[in-house]
């Protein structure tokens, strides 16, 4: 660098927040020495409009290519300061963050002294560090606009419907011979009654009259390679023949399974003893009465969260269940009002417009009692073939009952699909609980860690058929703010190899999680090469490199030596 | 966790209920606001509450053995404060026909209380009954005088009285026994402990004072507790209009248990014309006006709904207001015909059909609203007991 950088410094109050425990000023007078330095300042709130307009001016006056403000946590004000560099003309990616707050005046309230030490080291660091970066410009790449959905169940059909409404072309595989999924086979639901099968009947009409989707069933996947925007994946077709087709987007909708309880689990194996879907699916009224599978039914137990909630195996709400249940009750009350339904439950979640079906099942006599945690229900053959239930009913005194029950239904919840291929082909997150995770529950709902694959409907967590034909929506949007424009763009921060330096040992390429990594020959010489459209910047590989060949941008390995280097003088 | 046998649930006790009166109580969820308004749940923080799940959940041996269910005056302030509009006042009305027709092991009470057509057979059967043994050799109706008994010789009287007094008793004891027997073990009350000792002697009499005289006659907590506030005259109220019933009834039949007892110690013959002003004549006089305005009272309310306990009604609350009414009426019509001389010829009819109804309404004692009067002290008894006991 020959010409000597312009960086200026601004240092922030915070109200008192940190100048009541860092001497500002005198951090001020301790880097304004430095010779990259063009000014330094402080400012009561960095952050406030008009200092901002105030580093705008000032940038511009300057004639700056640095900026460093030292003040709170990056994850408060990164992209702020970021924001004013933008405006001011300066590159984003040579301003640098300083927290002096979080990580300096408020874990050093009884040492004045040395906060104000070690906020010094912090700002000089950061100004070393700033003087050795360099303009970073997004990285554009062209996108196919075209999606690929996994999984052909509810969720995955209302996504293709929706991505193929925008233009994308799109293809849908599905592992089974049959589209439909779970919700082919339910009976009817909240709150308008429609038989699951009629809904997924709707879909394939839908699914039919549009002409740019592919349907492939009795399929899998067995390669995916490429970036964000541009993935080849090859489908297996049921009699082994393979296609490779581009896509932008990945729409992960593969749905959960139904958990089977354990034999002898509130007596699941006993006859009369069915899961909640059996229950639905047998009932009918035959004479006004109640029948489930040919036999007559007066009383019916239902015991809630089977598989779910359970401190050594399933910790999650299913969320579904209690509602699906309830809902199942109001239906057998339709078909015979003088049955009588007893619900052992733990917690009713039917929260929303199912509340008002909670409501309905109470309304038609159904019986509500909540057991305890610690005292679980016992299922158990009693005489004349009857079940026998035996549980607590608290509102009355603790007092212990006897429920003489014809069928008990275990209301159980929802557990991972077995996908370990899929997994690790399309490197999903895999959270504790076996179920696919987002990058955000709130704010990034539907994107994974992986760029342009997204995550829909159970495959992520228990919902409703609601909640997830509107995560399918929502992954359908997603796609198309990636694909819609034909150009995305990238981080530049990612990890550039030296091909001088480097000798090609392939201990960069095991490491990288994200196989953004191979290896070409370039001027004779076998050489690591790094897709910056599949890199991340973690900066795994760059600690790996022996050879030292590989560097991070935005954080390079000068960049933060400087840092380091400046840090270190001050404390000495 | 409680080491007790589960009791067996009664799937169809709710449906039961519901067959003899009682709203619709699924929709209860427990919250207690009964409990909190309840002016009777000061040493019970789940009365009424539990009594409704007891229903719901069909818990039939603890809702039977339940003292609580007879310390209920029907206020409902309950059902005015349900926010699921489960009425559970109406309830406990209901689950005390339901214990009436229960503890009664003829079986006629459940009969009674689920078909008012059935009630008004028997009501119409035991009327001709009554009134042909009354009829059978009957003498002849003087029309100097009324000689109600030369009409009807004093003997069939008397001794269908006995014959339907003892009925009645037995009937009546059968009753009390299965209630004492449910309610004493949920207490843990053994009738020994009652009778042993000084301190039982004393524990067992002053909660006999307390059921009887306190508040069954006193009506105090009926008074001071569960007297709705007072929007209409004061002689409209509630407890008014009960404690004139209840006390023109007792005195109407000490009345007739003294006129027949001076006949038996020969003091003076049934039937001798008296003044007006004679002690046992002047008792029955004014217990008699008594009874009638308590219960056209209670009948008026009832007709206009005046408050939430008698928004709603069921046959048997109108068969004993009738009946009383009736009693009251006929005996008042037979007094008239007594003082206005000349013996009228409505005025034998008139005496025929009041003891006629009077032997009706003692008949029907043990199985209908009126069984109150047997069950009510009794679980006023249990109670006074358990609140000594909760205060040592």
């Amino acid at each position: 660098m020959t010409q000597k950088r312009r960086i200026g410094v601004f240092i922030c109050h915070c109200g008192g927040n940190i100048s009541d425990y860092v001497d500002v000023a005198a951090v001020r007078e301790a880097v304004s020495d430095m010779g990259e330095v063009a000014f330094a300042e402080t400012s009561m709130f960095a952050c406030s409009d008009g200092t901002q307009q105030d580093m705008i001016r000032r940038i511009e006056e300057e004639n700056l290519d640095g900026l460093v403000v030292a003040s709170c946590s990056p994850k408060l004000h990164l992209t702020t300061f970021r924001g004013v560099s933008r405006r001011a003309g300066l590159n984003p990616f040579q301003y640098t963050q300083v927290n002096i707050r979080e990580q300096c005046s408020w874990a050093h309230t009884d040492d004045r002294v040395g906060a104000t030490q070690k906020a010094t080291g912090l700002v000089r660091g950061a100004v070393a560090r700033t003087a050795q970066s360099s303009a970073l410009v997004p990285l554009p790449v062209e996108t196919t606009p075209a999606s690929l959905v996994v999984g052909g169940g509810v969720t995955g059909l209302r996504a293709a419907i929706g991505l193929a409404d925008l233009g994308l072309d799109v293809h849908l595989v599905e592992r089974a011979e049959q589209l439909g999924g779970q919700v082919a086979s339910l009976g009817a639901t909240f709150p308008d009654q429609r038989e699951g099968r009629a809904m997924i009947d709707e879909l394939l009409s839908e699914l039919d009259a549009r002409a740019h989707i592919a349907v492939h069933t009795e399929s899998t996947i067995t390669a995916k390679s490429g970036s964000f925007g541009n993935y080849d994946v090859t489908l297996q077709g049921p009699n082994g023949q393979s296609v490779t087709t581009r896509v932008g987007s990945i729409v992960v909708a593969t749905g959960a399974a139904s958990y089977v309880p354990e034999p002898g689990e509130f007596g699941f194996g006993l006859a009369g003893v069915v899961t909640l879907e059996d229950f639905t699916r047998g009932i009918e009224s035959h004479a006004g009465r109640l029948h489930f599978r040919g036999q007559p039914v007066r009383t019916v137990v239902y015991v809630y969260c089977v598989g779910s909630r359970q401190e050594n195996g399933n910790e999650y709400c299913s969320k579904y269940c209690c509602s699906a249940a309830v809902h199942a009750s109001v239906e057998a009350a339709d078909l015979d009002p003088a049955v009588r339904q007893y619900h052992l439950y733990r917690d009713i979640r039917t929260y929303g417009r199912h509340e008002l079906s909670y409501e309905a099942s109470r309304r038609r006599g159904s019986v509500y009692l909540k057991y305890a945690d610690d005292d679980p229900p016992v299922v158990e053959m009693g005489e004349g073939g009857r079940l026998r239930v035996l549980t607590t009913d608290r509102l009355t005194e603790s007092t212990p009952l006897q429920i003489d029950a014809d069928v008990v239904v275990l209301v159980t919840g929802l557990v991972p699909q077995q996908n370990a291929e899929l997994t690790s082909l399309l490197h999903l997150p895999l959270g504790s609980d076996g179920f696919y995770s987002e990058i955000h529950p709130k704010l990034r709902p539907v994107e994974t860690v992986v760029d342009g694959v997204l995550i829909a409907g159970t495959c992520q967590a228990p919902k409703t058929i609601s909640e997830s034909v509107a995560s399918g929506l929502a992954a359908v949007t997603q796609s198309g703010a990636m694909l819609m424009r034909g150009v995305a763009e990238l981080d530049p921060q990612v990890a550039v190899v030296d091909h001088d330096a480097c000798t090609w040992c392939g201990a960069c390429a095991a490491v990288c999680p994200y196989e953004a990594i191979s290896h070409q020959v370039i001027s004779a010489r076998d050489v690591a090469v790094i897709d910056p459209t599949v890199c991340k910047g973690c900066g795994g590989c760059v600690s790996y490199c022996e050879a030292g060949a590989i560097d991070l941008l935005g954080n390079t390995d000068a960049q933060v030596r400087a840092l380091i280097e400046n840090l270190v003088e001050v404390r000495a | 966790m409680t080491t007790l046998a589960p009791r067996v649930v009664d799937p169809h006790l709710l449906a039961d209920l519901q067959r003899l009166g009682a709203p619709d109580v699924s929709a209860c969820v427990s919250c207690g606001n009964c409990t909190a308004i309840c002016p009777l749940a000061d040493n019970d923080g789940t009365f009424p509450r539990r009594l409704v799940r007891y229903g719901v959940v069909g818990l039939r041996e603890e809702l039977l053995s339940s003292k609580e269910l007879w310390t209920c005056y029907h206020c409902a302030k309950c059902s005015e404060s349900c926010p699921q509009q489960a009425d559970p006042g109406a309830y406990m009305a209901a689950a005390r026909r339901y214990a009436v027709a229960s503890y009664d092991p003829t079986g006629v009470a459940r009969v009674l209380a689920l078909s008012p057509v059935a009630s008004l057979l028997t009501l119409l059967v035991l009327a001709a009954g009554f009134a042909s043994i009354l009829s059978v050799g009957h003498g002849p109706a003087s029309h100097a005088r009324l000689d109600l008994f030369g009409f009807v010789p004093d003997a069939t009287i008397h001794w269908t009285g006995i014959a339907v007094m003892v009925i009645v008793f037995l009937v009546a004891l059968l009753g009390l026994g299965s209630m004492v027997r449910a309610v004493a073990r949920r207490e843990g009350v053994h009738g020994r402990e009652l009778v042993t000792g000084r301190r039982g002697w004393a524990h067992g009499l002053r909660a006999a004072y307390d059921a009887a005289l306190v508040e069954s006659l006193g009506q105090r907590r009926y008074r001071e507790d569960c007297s709705e506030g007072a929007p209409e005259p004061w002689y409209r109220r509630r407890w008014i209009a009960h404690a004139l019933t209840m006390w023109g009834f007792l005195g109407l039949l000490a009345a007739t248990i003294l006129d027949y007892a001076l006949a038996l110690l020969g003091v003076r013959a049934t039937g001798t014309p008296e003044p007006v002003w004679y002690p046992v004549r002047l008792l029955g006089t004014l217990a008699g006006i008594a009874m009638l305005i308590g219960v056209s009272t209670l009948i008026l309310n009832r007709a206009r709904r005046v408050t939430t306990s008698v928004t709603h009604s069921e046959p048997g609350d109108w068969l004993l207001l009738s009946l009383l009414w009736l009693v009251g009426a006929s005996g008042l019509g037979t007094e008239i015909a007594l003082y206005v001389g000349g013996g009228p010829a409505w005025g034998y009819g008139v005496f025929v059909a009041h003891v006629t109804l009077a032997l009706e309404l003692l008949i029907l004692v043990p199985f209908m609203k009126f069984a109150h009067v047997l069950y009510r002290p009794l679980a006023l008894f249990f109670h006074s007991l358990a609140r000594a006991a909760a205060v040592r």
